[in-house]
This record gives structure tokens, C-alpha cells and sequence, in this order.
């Protein structure tokens, strides 16, 4: 009974070391992130960051509107429409309505006859089209003008930007504003070991966005006071991965935050 | 028996527990959260005794009302508190001439009765009581803010230019209410330094604070009067104390940085 019992015993702790073991995960792994998460498939290139709003759309008998994010942000900034016309990180979320585009808010700002194509029964196609696999065609036409990436859209927007390759409008209020000079680079410590920690460019970010765009919702102002930042929850789309998952290049791509990261040498 | 029922109590409410925190903590952090429409930014709910009286709710629009008065007028000759239910104010107040009912006399503006054309009395409740009600109301939000230049953020209106260009007009001026206060020269500009390296520092205007709020408003309550006497961090006005009082509920909201921090470090 006794040698049994300790056998067992034995035989428990053994298991659990093996498990424990087996969680203790090999630095080369985090090299090839993607086999490792559980990322979004990525589609092609020309529909990354393509959206489908079917909020209201289908309730009312139309087809859901088509949104393309490359198509958008190579004329103006992320800020322009997540900032100052306030749509929300997330599709469907944004409770925009075929009343609220004709009272010049949301879509209508732009979409109004002057600063883009007006929102009348003419141009109801041109949104309203049901699918995102579209302007493949114009996708290349911009992407063999712009430098390139890696993945996502294989534009590095970021590069497209501060080469002055794409000219986004930064504010369509005040057309005078200038990001502000906040350029603190933070180095952010990596949760696991072996992880080099990540880097976090201000300047980077301030090109497209407003400092409200992250703080204070989804990122505290203050130094180490945001709570949960951690990898399992930017996958589930929060903190970083409110961008870096859909729109902005894709978590994938590790060593565009995790530098130090090994892996082969970019091309 | 009577223990494992017990158990099997605590267990499943410790995992109803486990889960209503994960639900509540799944929306809680790292995400945008949600800002008010156009027409809602200001929009207060009072529910102080309504809904026990067996009465909607009253909801309160800013836009509408900072259109025709300063936030002064209501805020201190007539004594409405700065936080949504702060007042608690009853219908028996209202009717004796105070709070909403300071204005809402038939006089200053529409009573609690109205005359229609053929000589009825109609109750207006519903024009103020009129939360989770279907109610056609006198001024829509949208064709209001036509004629007005447009701002982003809040009410999508830029008050301060509508008052300048007068294409709206404040009364601050309430007979039997307010007294007759003889202007005051605003003091200068203040210069706020920015604690943190590399943001710009904030220009605060006097003069355009005073227009709407006199001082009173601010001070000494919320900010004291002797300068620097009292630091103060953004983290706490995103938190609604002192810019955040106004700047965040009812005046332009403070994720507009650029707004306060308005000058360009060299």
C-alpha cells in the first residue's frame, strides 16, 4: 500500500514536471510567432484592413457598405476619422446612419459633394457594394509607388509617410496642425524571458494618430499605471492590437516591435 | 448531503463570480471607450426623485440651453450643482420659482402649462420629462448647429466663435435672481508649464473662460486664487477634477490636446 501510494506519487510529480517543462517554451519559437499565437489569417494584400459595415444596412434593404482602410488613410490620417469624426476601433460598433452621413456627421463630413463624392442615390454603389474583394487594380497602382513591407498590406505605410511618398491630411478642422513634438521612445520590458523587450516610437505613432486616439482609454498617462498590457490581451484586440491586428501592419511581424528579436535578416 | 448541496452553492457561485468579473474586465481596459453623438454631448439625466414619482426622468440639454444663457447664470445666480443629480432639486422647488423653475415660469421661458391656440391649458411635462419617450421637441440638434461654425468634438459646434460672431446671444442676466455685478477686467493670459519633456505648454485664456463662466465659477472652489498655490495633473482632470469639471462633460472634451497645449516648445 505504502510503496503504492509513493509510487503514485512519484509518478504525479513526474507528470506535472513534465507539463511544467513542456510550458517552459524554446526562444527559437517566439522567432516564428505566427505558428505559435493564434493570429488572424491574413488575407491578400489589397483586402488587409478592407472592411464590411452591415450595422443597419441589410435591416434596411441595401447592401452592406465597403470600407477600404488603405484606400483612406493614403489621403488622410487615422486621426482624421478615429479622432475627430470619432468613428470607433471596431466594426459595427460605430452607430452611423444613413441620417447622420446627410447630417454631415461621420461618413458625410468628407462624403458631401466636396471634399469627396456626395452621399446621394447616385453614388449609392459606389459604398453600398456587399463585398471587399475590390480595387485590386488601384491597390497596385499605389502599392508599386510606395515602399514596401512585410505584411498586412506589404506597404510600409510608416516609411511611405516620413519619405512624404503619401502626403495623409493630418486635420480636416484645422488644417495648420502639426503632430506635437513628443518623441519619447519607450522601451517596454517583455512579460516572458528570452523576449527582447518591445519599443514603442511616440513619433511613429504621432504622424497618424492623436495622443487621444490611445491615452488615457487605452493607455494610461502615467508610467506603468496601465493595467493588464500584456501579449494575450493585445491578441484579443485591445491595447495595441486595437490596430496591430487589422489595420496597421499585424502582429506577425514580431520584430517590428521586439527589434532585438531573432530571426533571419529582413530582405 | 446538506454539505455537498452547500459546496456545490459556493463553487457555482464563485464560478458565476469568476465569470461576471471576467465579462466586466473584458470591456474594461484596453479599448477606445465610447463617446456621447453630436446631439447627446451635455446631455445630463436627473433622476432624483422622477422615476419614484412615478415620472420619466428629466433630460437636460446643455447645447440648448448655453445657446440663449452662460453657464454662470444657471450654474451660480441660480445654484444648480456642477455633477448630474448634484442638485436635487423637487417639483414643489420649481414651482416655487427656483432652480429650472427660475426661467420655466411661463415667463422666461415655457411653464408648466402651455395656452394652445384655442385657449386650452396643455401640460408640458413631457418637454422636459422625456427620457425614454418619443417626444417632437421645438429645436432639432442637427438644423440648430447649420448655422453655427463647426468644431470637432463635443457638440461638433465651436461655442466660443458662435458667441464672438454672435450667432448666439447669452443672457447672464436673470431679474430677481441675479444681481447687478459691475464688470471686473480679466486678468492676463496665464502660462501653465507642462510637466511632462517635450509637451507643448498651455496658454489658459481668462477672457475666454469669463464670457460664459464669470469667476465664480472656478474659483475658489475648484482652482484657488493665489497662483501656483495648487499643482495639479492631467491625470486628474481626465478623472473630472478642475479643467475636467466642465472640459470632458458639457464644454469641448479634453482628449483635444492641442487645444490647452497650445504653445510650440523650442
Amino acid at each position: 500500500m505504502n510503496t503504492g501510494e509513493s509510487f503514485l506519487r512519484k509518478f504525479v510529480t513526474a507528470f506535472v514536471l513534465l507539463i511544467l517543462l513542456g510550458l517552459i517554451p524554446d526562444p527559437d519559437d517566439y522567432a516564428a510567432a505566427g505558428q505559435y499565437w493564434d493570429f488572424p489569417k491574413l488575407p491578400p494584400p489589397h483586402m488587409y484592413g478592407n472592411v464590411l459595415i452591415n450595422r443597419l444596412s441589410e435591416k434596411n434593404g441595401v447592401k452592406p457598405v465597403f470600407f477600404s482602410h488603405w484606400s483612406h488613410r493614403s489621403k488622410y490620417t487615422c486621426r482624421v476619422c478615429h479622432f475627430e469624426l470619432d468613428f470607433e476601433f471596431e466594426v459595427n460598433k460605430t452607430e452611423i446612419t444613413e441620417e447622420d452621413n446627410r447630417n454631415g456627421i461621420f461618413c458625410g463630413t468628407c462624403h458631401n459633394g466636396k471634399e469627396a463624392f456626395g452621399h446621394t442615390p447616385k453614388n449609392c454603389d459606389k459604398c453600398h457594394t456587399g463585398t471587399v474583394d475590390l480595387d485590386k487594380a488601384k491597390f497596385y497602382d499605389l502599392a508599386i509607388k510606395v515602399p514596401r513591407g512585410f505584411f498586412g498590406n506589404k506597404i510600409d505605410w510608416g516609411k511611405a509617410i516620413r519619405y512624404e511618398v503619401i502626403k495623409p491630411i493630418y486635420s480636416i478642422f484645422h488644417r495648420e496642425e502639426q503632430p506635437l513634438a513628443f518623441r519619447k521612445r519607450l522601451e517596454l520590458k517583455a512579460e516572458w524571458n528570452y523576449v527582447p523587450p518591445a519599443v514603442f516610437p511616440h513619433q511613429a505613432h504621432t504622424q497618424w494618430l492623436d495622443c487621444a486616439n490611445c491615452h488615457p482609454d487605452i493607455f494610461n498617462i502615467r508610467k506603468k499605471t496601465t493595467k493588464n498590457f500584456a501579449m494575450q490581451y493585445i491578441l484579443d484586440r485591445k491595447f495595441c492590437g486595437v490596430c496591430h491586428l487589422k489595420v496597421a501592419f499585424p502582429l506577425d511581424d514580431c520584430t517590428g516591435c521586439h527589434p532585438a528579436m531573432s530571426r533571419k535578416k529582413r530582405r | 448531503m446538506i454539505n455537498r448541496r452547500l459546496l456545490f452553492c459556493g463553487v457555482f457561485m464563485v464560478a458565476g463570480l469568476f465569470l461576471i468579473t471576467f465579462l466586466v474586465n473584458a470591456q474594461a481596459f484596453g479599448v477606445k471607450k465610447k463617446r456621447p453623438k453630436l446631439h447627446e454631448y451635455g446631455n445630463v439625466v436627473i433622476n432624483n426623485f422622477s422615476e419614484k414619482a412615478k415620472m420619466s426622468p428629466v433630460v437636460f440639454k446643455h447645447w440648448l440651453h448655453r445657446s440663449k444663457y452662460t453657464c454662470r447664470l444657471c450654474h451660480i445666480d441660480i445654484g444648480f450643482a456642477m455633477q448630474a443629480g448634484g442638485t436635487g432639486m423637487t417639483e414643489a422647488d420649481n414651482q416655487a420659482g427656483m432652480y429650472c423653475g427660475a426661467c420655466h415660469n411661463g415667463g422666461e421661458a415655457f411653464g408648466p402649462q402651455e395656452m394652445s391656440s384655442n385657449g386650452a391649458s396643455i401640460p408640458t411635462c413631457d418637454r422636459c420629462h422625456s427620457y425614454g419617450k418619443d417626444v417632437e421637441f421645438k429645436y432639432d440638434f442637427y438644423t440648430f448647429r447649420k448655422n453655427l461654425p463647426v468644431e470637432r468634438f463635443g457638440n461638433g459646434i465651436d461655442w466660443l466663435k458662435a458667441e464672438e460672431q454672435n450667432l448666439v446671444t447669452l443672457k447672464d442676466y436673470l431679474p430677481g435672481v441675479s444681481i447687478k455685478r459691475s464688470k471686473i477686467q480679466e486678468p492676463k493670459e496665464l502660462d501653465l508649464s507642462a510637466k511632462e519633456p517635450n509637451m507643448p505648454d498651455i496658454i489658459f485664456s481668462h477672457k475666454k473662460h469669463t464670457v460664459w463662466s464669470g469667476c465664480e465659477l472656478c474659483h475658489p472652489e475648484i482652482f484657488t486664487v493665489k497662483k501656483d498655490a495648487q499643482p495639479f495633473s492631467m491625470q486628474e482632470i481626465f478623472a473630472g477634477k478642475y479643467c475636467g469639471f466642465c472640459h470632458g462633460t458639457v464644454a469641448f472634451p479634453n482628449i483635444d490636446c492641442q487645444r490647452c497645449h497650445t504653445k510650440v516648445v523650442i
